[in-house]
């Protein structure tokens, strides 16, 4: 971010992020065309494009099964399939297309804003904590996440919330942005002199971008992970 | 993320609470659109694929013993065509054998009675050819006389025959 303008705009009294709203909504448009692809013509013995998609969503519902029940996976599956798709896209859209002008980049991952990540991460959160509530009642709720295993660990359990709920957005934006950064300096050491640091940095580029990917896709696996982890700290019963 | 908080404050803003409602309401209507056109398909595909897969295996099961069933079925009748063909067999020999007896019987009856009746026209034949034949050896030996008797009729031999017809006579007294 060293010295890149942003650009924002204000509605409704609300600023708003042109960047993230254009990365974002690319992101999903992404996902959704990819699914929508994949879920065309669908048969009951899977062919092609249909073992894909099915190979995704038991995919994400192998990492639910991991840490809930069969009746909570059925709950949260989809919810555990978009989150996973959207953050994947997210992570990858700007190992490849990164689109400035102005100094003010147009697109990028999504997931190298904290503001990005902490929204999805409030978004699990907040899911984890109505589940809770509606499957226990708030009394019951409370006591379990707050009050266990003694009284006085109140404040405790209520900065051990406060926190999972930072560390989960903050660790993918954390690797994501650190991953774009170091790409956008190779991309600065390329094209800052002549034809010998171009030729240096391509495979530094190459390289990094290869290690990006597999970070972006690690990170969106281990969302996906913490998120029914949580889930399942609230909703099921010890 | 500090740093990145006051370059948005410094734009004359605070936090981007708009793009936290954005993307809220983008992943809702993600997750929406998803939820209509693949996640329900999908799954309810998979449903029917388990559920077929299920039916499959019951129907298998089924099949199977009433494949079992039919085999014992086949079993048990290819037992009984054995047994049925047997007696029928033995019936047949059973029959067979009365059957030669009787006509071997009648055969041996028949042919008594054939041979008694043969002897008896032998018997018969042979009466009849010996009484014809002493007929003619009568006739014969008559004619043979009167041809004897005309031919050699003279002084000598009809003495002499004379003579032993005297004799023969006074012998039988």
């Amino acid at each position: 971010m060293s010295g890149e303008s942003i650009s924002t705009f204000q509605f409704l009294g609300l600023t708003f992020n042109t960047t993230n709203l254009i990365s974002g909504l690319v992101s999903a448009l992404i996902v959704f065309c990819v699914v929508f692809a994949l879920s065309r013509n669908l048969k009951l013995k899977p062919t092609g494009k249909q073992n894909i998609l099915e190979w995704i969503v038991d995919f994400t519902n192998g990492i639910l099964r991991d840490s809930v029940d069969e009746e909570e996976e059925k709950n949260f599956g989809l919810y555990a399939f978009t989150l996973f798709l959207f953050i994947f896209v997210s992570n990858q859209i700007g190992l490849f297309l990164q689109i400035a002008w102005n100094d003010v980049s147009y697109l990028r991952s999504p997931t190298a804003d904290p503001i990005v990540t902490l929204t999805l991460s409030l978004i699990t959160m907040m899911l984890a904590h109505y589940s809770g509530v509606a499957k226990f009642g708030f009394k019951k709720y409370f006591e379990k996440t707050y009050l266990s295993p003694f009284k006085v660990w109140l404040p405790i359990g209520v900065f051990t919330e406060f926190i999972d709920f930072l560390t989960l957005g903050l660790r993918i934006y954390g690797v994501i942005f650190a991953g774009e950064m170091l790409l956008k300096m190779i991309g600065g050491i390329a094209f800052s002199g002549g034809i010998v640091n171009m030729i240096v940095a391509i495979p530094l580029a190459l390289i990094w971008q290869g290690f990006s990917v597999f970070l972006g896709s690690i990170q969106a696996f281990v969302f996906v992970t913490l998120t029914s982890v949580y889930i399942s700290h609230k909703v099921e019963d010890e | 993320m500090f740093s990145h908080i006051t370059v948005g404050a410094a734009h004359g803003s605070t936090l981007y609470v708009g793009d936290m409602l954005f993307y809220a309401i983008l992943f809702i209507v993600l997750m929406a659109l998803i939820a209509k056109f693949a996640w329900g398909p999908v799954n309810a595909m998979l449903k029917e694929r388990a559920d077929r897969i299920s039916n499959d295996i019951d129907s298998a099961e089924q099949s199977r013993i009433e494949a079992e069933k039919l085999a014992k079925q086949r079993k048990e009748a290819l037992d009984n065509s054995h047994a049925e063909a047997t007696s029928i067999i033995n019936n047949a020999k059973d029959s067979g054998a009365k059957e030669r007896e009787l006509i071997i019987g009648n055969a041996q009856n028949e042919a008594k009675s054939l041979k008694d009746k043969a002897k008896q026209d032998i018997e018969q034949e042979r009466a009849d050819a010996l009484k014809s034949a002493q007929d003619d050896i009568a006739s014969l030996s008559i004619e043979i006389a009167s041809k004897v008797i005309k031919k050699e009729l003279d002084e000598n031999s009809q003495k002499d025959l004379i003579d032993s017809y005297i004799e023969g006579l006074g012998d039988s007294k």
